[in-house]
């Protein structure tokens, strides 16, 4: 008996490993699907997103979200914290190739049909996908604290505060006031690394069991 | 080249039987193929994170807006239309019939893509008005995105 056998067999007899597994990993992935590049689309995105996980936990740890000091903490981040610079270049890029492998995988499924019968509410699913992945693009932004980020959130904060009725409510909770500042930064890095994560996970988990219940769907 | 024959065994061995799905196990050679092409996707990452590093500009500055200023790519098109769009409707200005009601209008449409799109068929020749629709949609982002592009605040 091998060390991997007794690990195995402890597990097996603790956890029933011989009922669970199989039908998890022998699971077929289909033909059509494991040939066609297409399919890799979604499974580009959520790569992205492990990086982005990643890097991001060490970006957290480097960087201060306050007016004085953000700019600051991202200068060190890229000058002198070591790898800094490629940590969070790589958060850069992981983000930008995310929202194009999300926008391209939607082409896919728009245009192969597979949102229809049984995978309507996948597809509604995938909607709200995209707009948190937007919206995390849209608060990170902000977060470096440049002349950029600044005025593009400046522009972005307006055209949600110039919704009629409830658009001044929507750019006080955005802003945290009436201007961009201490404020907004905070409450951009709150979205950007708590909740906006949390949606995502919480997203992400239905997504990915609608797709185990449904299988994939056919080809085109 | 070994994990290749493998591989076409499998599926040969399940061609003999009609019921079931033709297709590899997840475990190994699925898992296999998609940790090489995760490989790949991480690399060329590093590549492009190597080769041109994530900018920073000047530090913000409330008094001086720079010229030009443009949002994420992402949201171009939003830009774009914004820009496009000057003409009120009645009592309702431009810029809310260039925000507003197109962001609703798009996000609600999609939403409701599947439920507009009644027509059982996933074979791409009989989804002519689908595929049309599509297209028509994608060349329209583009261009409101080239559009947002050339006038940049
Ligand atoms: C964070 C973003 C997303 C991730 C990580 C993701 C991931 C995936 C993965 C891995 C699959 C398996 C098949 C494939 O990869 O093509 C899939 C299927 C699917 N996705 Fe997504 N997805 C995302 C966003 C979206 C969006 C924006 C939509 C559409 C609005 C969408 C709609 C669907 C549908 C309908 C399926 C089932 C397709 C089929 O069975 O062929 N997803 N997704």
């Amino acid at each position: 008996m091998t060390l991997y056998d007794k690990i195995y067999k402890w597990l097996d007899e603790r956890f029933k490993l011989r009922e669970l597994l199989p039908p998890i990993l022998k699971h077929p992935a289909p033909e059509y699907a494991v040939s066609n590049p297409l399919y890799c689309l979604g499974g580009t995105a959520f790569l992205c997103f492990l990086i982005l996980v990643i890097t991001g936990i060490f970006l957290a740890m480097y960087y201060k979200p306050t007016p004085e000091e953000a700019y600051k903490s991202v200068q060190n981040i890229m000058t002198a914290v070591p790898m800094g610079s490629l940590i969070r270049s790589l958060h850069h890029w992981a983000a930008n190739t995310m929202i194009a492998a999300v926008m391209l995988h939607m082409i896919r499924v728009y245009f192969m049909g597979a949102y229809k019968k049984p995978r309507e509410l996948n597809w509604v699913v995938g909607i709200f996908l995209l707009l948190t992945v937007t919206t995390f693009g849209f608060s990170g932004y902000l977060l470096p604290w440049d002349q950029l980020s600044f005025w593009a959130t400046k522009i972005g904060t307006g055209i949600a505060g110039s919704i009629p009725i409830i658009g001044g409510y929507i750019s006080l909770i955005l802003m945290g006031g009436n201007d961009i500042g201490a404020d907004t930064i905070t409450r951009f890095f709150a979205l950007h690394v708590l909740i906006l994560p949390m949606a995502i996970a919480i997203l992400l988990g239905m997504h990915f069991l609608m797709v185990r219940i449904q299988g994939i769907s056919g080809r085109l | 080249m070994a994990i290749i024959e493998v591989e076409k065994k499998q599926a040969e061995e399940q061609q003999k039987e009609p019921v079931r799905v033709r297709g590899l196990p997840f475990f190994p050679h699925f898992l296999l193929r998609e940790v090489v092409v995760m490989c790949l996707i991480a690399g060329s990452l590093l590549l492009l994170a190597s080769l041109y590093p994530a900018s920073l500009l000047k530090p913000a500055d409330p008094f001086t807006t720079p010229t030009p200023i443009y949002p994420e790519w992402y949201f171009l098109y939003v830009f774009g239309f914004l820009k496009f769009w000057t003409y009120d409707i009645g009592p309702i200005p431009a810029k809310i019939i260039g925000v507003t009601v197109p962001m609703i209008l798009w996000y609600g449409l999609l939403i409701l893509v599947p439920f507009i799109d009644r027509n059982p068929s996933s074979d791409i020749r009989k989804r002519k008005i689908a595929v049309a629709i599509g297209i028509i949609v994608l060349l329209g982002l583009l261009f409101f995105t080239y559009y947002g592009i050339v006038h940049g605040e």
